[in-house]
């Protein structure tokens, strides 16, 4: 049989998943950052410095809004669980993950990547990790000014620096987690964004509040043992549960991510891989 | 010599309904024409040939090879798609060397084959402007140049002149003949006779998912003729146009739409020469796009179906 080789000034045949998923990324990342998305994202990303921007300016004019010996620190680590943690990663996860390859088929240019020589994998690849590149650009820089702009209310910056660089990892390793999770689901479901809002605001909650291992089934549970902070309480109930059940540990939240990260981009590439994509014109 | 596509038995289906119907045929080097009334699954056919779909029933091989999950075959495969699809904020030359790229070159040999494609269909003064500022005719043109910036030995180019000026029409015709003396097989659908006509003698004629007849162009040629050729220009000027046409030898009926014209004529071609000789010289202003709806060929293959 002849065998496909590639011409003169072509590269090799069989392009690997790797070198191929750097190529999408490139193609993709440009893209990425000027969609309406990356607005959207940066509105999310800029509520928390809003907040910590006002109450800089209440406490400028003496008003009387820290009490009961609540630090700068403590409204951080609360902001940074309550909001980024448990709202702001996976909501941005779910609208970048879902549309990873959905935008590609409604907007009709996945032919263009689909007749490449190169693994329908790496075009799933490339393009997750461009959404990790936009994702976490947007978010990072925002939870540094937070921190920068509330630390040091009764704390001190070099004190609390050392939980900021653990709350930046949990920043990049939520985002990994669940972006994954919900490029699975995009590539999956024909409605993804609905499964993954479901998934963030009623799966997770509820994983979260109900004892027994339920927990576990939960992104979530995996990013609370990493996060450095005193954990504020969601529900009385939710105290009770977590004095019953404890936090995970490092290595189980680290075994815990791993595993829906590998698992989650394994279905997403097995699944673009074996699909047909029928555009309608 | 191995054909450069094989179908043998080929079923595909979207659900209930089916997209083609248990196709066998055997595309040997050079041009050919894949000609089919809208729906008659020449798309189908097209996206299969690609390896964007996966035969129901039969095989489909490119150069011996499967085609669906063999990336390694688009190393030899350039493929325009019918779709006016194209990342809009990008330049044409970001775009065509992001393509390369994706081909597996380097970022300077990316960058000297997308310029050398570009070139190639005429677009190096608006290679640096956003493809969201081209016109219809400049975005067919830069699709096809990403069809060709890896050299590939089989075209595979899906209504490549659909909403081209009569002009660009021509231009891209030339090009599509030139590519083919140099050696490449094309296939190249249209639902346009005409078009397929200036192209190559070699034609799959196909309707209703089935491929009808192959072989020689002229032997149907007498049939379409029978029939009037319907052509909608829109342009700048079109009752300039109709004046043009009204006492022209062929012309059967003149219709005004908005800023459009449609003629019914029984002489194509000379209508055809006749309409690009205008928009040359400009006399009638620019003519922004130019397409046939397929009644004319859609009776032809009525015919072909009865008999």
């Amino acid at each position: 049989m002849e065998q496909a080789t590639p011409r003169p000034g072509a590269g090799p045949a069989g392009t690997g998943v790797l070198a191929a998923s750097m190529r999408v990324f490139d193609l993709s990342l440009g893209r990425m950052l000027w969609s309406r998305r990356t607005i959207f994202t940066a509105l999310v990303a800029g509520l928390p410095v809003v907040v910590a921007l006002v109450l800089r300016t209440l406490l400028a004019f003496e008003v009387p809004v820290m009490q009961g010996g609540v630090t700068g620190p403590v409204v951080f680590g609360l902001m940074f669980w309550g909001f980024v943690v448990r709202f702001a990663i996976p909501v941005l996860a779910v609208f970048y993950g879902t549309a990873l390859i959905a935008d590609e088929v409604e907007d009709r240019t996945i032919t263009y990547l689909f007749t490449r020589p190169i693994p329908r994998a790496s075009v799933v690849l490339g393009k997750y990790l461009a959404y990790l590149v936009c994702a976490t650009s947007v978010l990072l820089p925002a939870v540094v000014l937070t921190w920068l702009l509330l630390a040091p209310i009764d704390g001190a910056l070099a004190a609390s620096f050392p939980d900021l660089g653990v709350d930046l990892v949990i920043v990049v390793v939520g985002f990994v987690a669940y972006g994954a999770l919900f490029a699975a689901v995009g590539t999956i479901f024909d409605r993804p964004l609905l499964f993954g809002l479901l998934f963030v605001f009623g799966w997770e909650n509820l994983a979260l509040a109900l004892p027994g291992q339920l927990r576990r089934a939960s992104v979530a549970h995996y990013l609370q043992g990493l996060v450095p902070h005193a954990m504020p309480a969601d529900t009385p109930l939710d105290v009770l549960q977590r004095a019953m059940t404890g936090a995970p540990g490092v290595l189980e939240c680290a075994l815990g991510l791993g595993l829906v990260t590998v698992v989650g981009l394994l279905i997403a590439a097995r699944v673009v891989s074996n699909r047909e994509y029928v555009l309608e014109h | 010599m191995t054909p450069v596509i094989s179908a043998a038995h080929v079923s595909k289906w979207y659900g209930q309904v089916i997209g083609l119907n248990d196709v066998s045929v055997t595309v040997q080097p050079g041009i050919t024409g894949l000609l089919g009334p809208n729906g008659a699954g020449k798309s189908t056919f097209m996206k299969l040939v690609t390896g964007q779909l996966q035969p129901d029933k039969g095989s489909l091989r490119i150069f011996g090879e499967p085609v669906w999950r063999n990336p390694g075959i688009y190393h030899r495969i350039g493929f325009c798609p019918e779709q006016d699809a194209f990342y809009e904020r990008m330049t044409g030359r970001e775009w065509v060397t992001a393509l390369a790229r994706l081909g597996g070159m380097d970022e300077r040999r990316a960058r000297d084959a997308a310029a050398e494609a570009i070139a190639r269909v005429d677009l190096e003064e608006v290679a640096d402007r956003r493809i969201g500022g081209y016109s219809k005719g400049m975005r067919q043109r830069i699709k096809l140049a990403q069809a060709i910036v890896h050299d590939p030995e089989l075209l595979i180019l899906d209504e490549p002149l659909s909403g081209m000026d009569p002009l660009g029409r021509r231009r891209a015709i030339r090009m599509i003949r030139e590519w083919g003396r140099q050696g490449r097989s094309i296939l190249v659908s249209s639902h346009i006779l005409h078009e397929i006509e200036s192209m190559t003698a070699n034609v799959l004629l196909i309707s209703s998912g089935r491929i009808l007849a192959e072989g020689d162009v002229h032997r149907i040629r007498d049939l379409i003729d029978e029939h009037p050729h319907t052509v909608y220009i829109r342009a700048a000027d079109p009752r300039g146009l109709g004046r043009e046409f009204l006492a022209h030898p062929g012309v059967i009926s003149l219709r005004f739409e908005p800023n459009a014209l449609v003629v019914e004529t029984a002489a194509p071609d000379a209508f055809y020469e006749r309409l690009t000789e205008l928009a040359a010289s400009g006399a009638c202003g620019p003519i922004e796009e130019l397409t046939s709806p397929d009644d004319n060929l859609q009776a032809v293959f009525k015919y072909l179906v009865r008999s």
